[in-house]
């Protein structure tokens, strides 16, 4: 592995959903993009609560906050924009998230015990662990599976 | 990561234009094109020629109307879609399947340039549902695969409470004779 390819492995995108913040590898987040308008349209699919049109193309929208034990909401909302493959091909996915984003590199732990399967890891920026997010089991995750013993508050 | 500005950008257009009709179930609305419809009628005005399927099996279907010859299954969009329950007031009758659809109100015809892929993300009925979808003075809207309304299976299930309800009936047309 190249210096740069490991910068960007062990790179993340620090995002919260409700009042936590979690880390999503770097290298499969698109952009963080403003609250443009959800487009709901009828559908059977867990988790899917609309599209967003993001420069040309329709992004679908996951509700991740049930799966991490936080609540919904649509108000005010940024979208992490990420890829998630499907058999080879890359399609944009989008999350609602809180507040602003920030970049964060850092050694990345096995998970804590206990933890959901949509949790791959524990990223420490100093005295801060944040679970790290695998995106792909995040959103197929059923949205009664939450993150057990989730804590209302950042945990130190 | 970019942080971009409102979006401002149109999707592209992609080959020639389509005729679609936009109808509205429960504030939802849908695009359908417009050579699948052979005929919008007012529910008042096939209210005489209906049949109820009493035994029908699908909540969705409840009664057939005959059309120049043709038996046509009438299914409740909403219901289909699984939106809450309204009063419907139009018929819209399809082309090429034996299924009418029970619909709000028609808002518009409209010209469409493009059907995008539905986002993988969609895995479940809506597959069937939907062709894809339309993108349209800034709303994006499902665009409706005909077909998807009932299945090869739901017609043939149909097909014999049809042929029942069709003996009933003509009993009863008889008896009162």
């Amino acid at each position: 592995m190249t210096g740069v390819e490991k910068a960007a492995a062990d790179s993340f995108v620090l995002l919260q959903v409700g009042r936590q913040r979690y880390a999503l590898p770097a290298d499969i987040v698109a952009e963080l993009a403003p609250p443009v308008r959800l487009h709901a349209i009828p559908h059977t699919s867990p988790l899917v609560s609309g599209v967003i049109v993001r420069r040309g193309h329709i992004v679908p929208v996951y509700d991740a906050a049930p799966v991490l034990g936080a609540k919904s909401s649509f108000s005010h909302r940024f979208y992490l924009i990420a890829r998630r493959d499907f058999e080879g091909a890359s399609e944009l996915s989008a999350i609602p998230v809180n507040g602003e984003c920030e970049l964060a590199s850092g050694d990345v732990e096995p998970p804590r015990e206990g933890r959901p399967n949509c949790v791959c890891g524990t990223l420490t920026i100093g005295e801060e662990s944040l679970d790290v997010l695998d995106f792909e089991k995040l959103v197929t995750s059923q949205p009664g599976e939450t993150v057990a013993g989730a804590a209302p508050e950042m945990r130190r | 990561m970019k942080f971009a500005s409102q979006e401002t950008l149109r999707l592209r257009p992609t080959g020639r234009s389509e005729a679609v009709i936009l109808f509205s179930v429960a504030n939802q609305t849908f695009v359908i094109a417009a050579d699948s419809v052979q005929e919008i009628r007012s529910t008042d005005s096939l209210a005489g020629t209906a049949v109820e399927l009493e035994r029908s099996e699908l909540p969705k279907v409840r009664h057939m109307v005959e059309r120049a010859h043709r038996i046509y299954y009438v299914v409740n969009a909403g219901m289909h879609f699984g939106l809450p329950v309204t009063r419907p007031t139009l018929v819209l009758i399809l082309r090429q399947l034996r299924a009418a659809v029970l619909v709000d109100h028609i808002e518009r015809m409209a010209e469409i340039s493009a059907v995008h892929a539905l986002p993988r993300a969609f895995s479940g009925e809506e597959r069937e549902w939907y062709r894809g979808l339309a993108y349209l003075e800034d709303r994006v809207m499902p665009v409706i695969r005909p077909r998807g309304f009932l299945t090869a299976e739901e017609f043939r299930k149909l097909d014999e409470v049809a042929k029942a309800a069709m003996a009933e009936h003509e009993m009863e047309g008889t008896a009162q004779q």
